[in-house]
């Protein structure tokens, strides 16, 4: 795949996004079913480096690229998710004060709200892969409580699960 | 957010609490990743393109740097069987993960008291998908017509 059509699509993702995975299920559409030139692992495990580095959600668009072209890859995953972040120039001269409308809350709330769905409806391919024995399943469950109840750091719960998947395999 | 609210507005005095109000309304409404377009607008506000620039790349690549790292961590490591184990617990954790983030999504609406709403847009986009196989852009297009014809009960 070329660096600009990469570009390209994964701007597509991150410009009808709203925040950090809701862009996943254009990618995998697009990167796993259409393209399929990233797996459902690598996405997967793209999703996980995201989460692990500090910093703004939607930054596993930089490991997919990564995965898809290396490093050029990533600079082009980076240069689209930093891409919509400008339009916020134009919205301030021109939308200004009507953001608050409701008709504009109301559309973006629901579009959240689908997203939510997508976002599970997208998983569910990863999970079949990810989730292969009772532990893995418990890591799942485990980590999605975990972050629920407590709102602690992801990190904490990629350190935690990786050292139950070893502890497992040493065990076992 | 509450960090640069804090070194913006009230030690450096760059910006006003009425540029600060606007610009955070109109990050979370900008698509993509909502700190970012806040960064892109408080460098504009401040020092204009440059400033703009300055400010999303401040925040963006350290970042990536770390995610790529992170990454070639995972190609290079992934042939050794202890580091797949590891690898492997931390897959299952990301699906964990992603119903988390599926959960933030929902959870403003359930704290408006919008729950039917919530669950009925939630489930007709997981169905959609699931079943009818319709494309994520259609789908969220779908969703803000949806949105737009029904408005949630704060603001009918």
């Amino acid at each position: 795949m070329n660096l600009l059509l990469l570009y390209l699509l994964l701007l597509k993702a991150t410009a009808t996004s709203f925040s950090g995975l809701t862009s996943m299920p254009v990618v995998r559409h697009d990167m796993v079913e259409k393209h399929h030139v990233l797996t459902d692992r690598q996405l997967n495990a793209a999703v996980a480096a995201g989460r692990t580095a500090p910093g703004p959600n939607g930054l596993y668009i930089v490991s997919v690229g990564y995965f898809i072209a290396g490093t050029p890859g990533a600079i082009v995953g980076a240069l689209a998710v930093m891409t919509p972040a400008f339009l916020i120039i134009p919205m301030m001269r021109y939308l200004g004060a009507r953001a608050n409308r409701p008709a504009v809350k109301s559309a973006i709330q629901a579009v959240m709200l689908a997203a939510a769905g997508l976002v599970i409806a997208a998983a569910v391919p990863l999970a079949r892969d990810a989730l292969v024995d009772p532990l893995s399943v418990m890591i799942a469950l485990g980590s999605f409580l975990f972050l629920v109840v407590t709102k602690k750091d992801t990190i904490w719960v990629i350190l935690g699960s990786a050292a139950l998947g070893l502890a497992g395999r040493l065990i076992g | 957010m509450a960090a640069l609210q804090s070194e913006l507005v009230a030690t450096r005095r760059w910006l006003d609490e009425e540029q600060y109000g606007l610009i955070y309304g109109l990050a979370r409404i900008t698509p993509g990743t909502n700190l970012l377009a806040f960064c892109a607008a408080a460098g504009w506000l401040i020092a204009g393109w440059a400033g703009s620039v300055l400010g999303v790349l401040a925040v963006t690549l350290p970042s990536a740097i770390v995610v790529v790292l992170l990454t070639a961590g995972y190609q290079a490591w992934s042939g050794n069987a202890l580091a797949l184990a590891a690898i492997g617990g931390t897959l299952a954790a990301a699906i964990g993960m992603m119903a988390t983030s599926s959960w933030q999504l929902l959870l403003p609406a359930f704290r408006r008291g919008q729950i039917l709403r919530a669950l009925v847009i939630f489930t007709a986009s997981l169905v959609l998908s699931l079943r009818v196989h319709m494309a994520p852009i259609e789908l969220l297009g779908l969703a803000a017509l949806a949105g737009l014809i029904w408005k949630a009960p704060a603001e009918q």
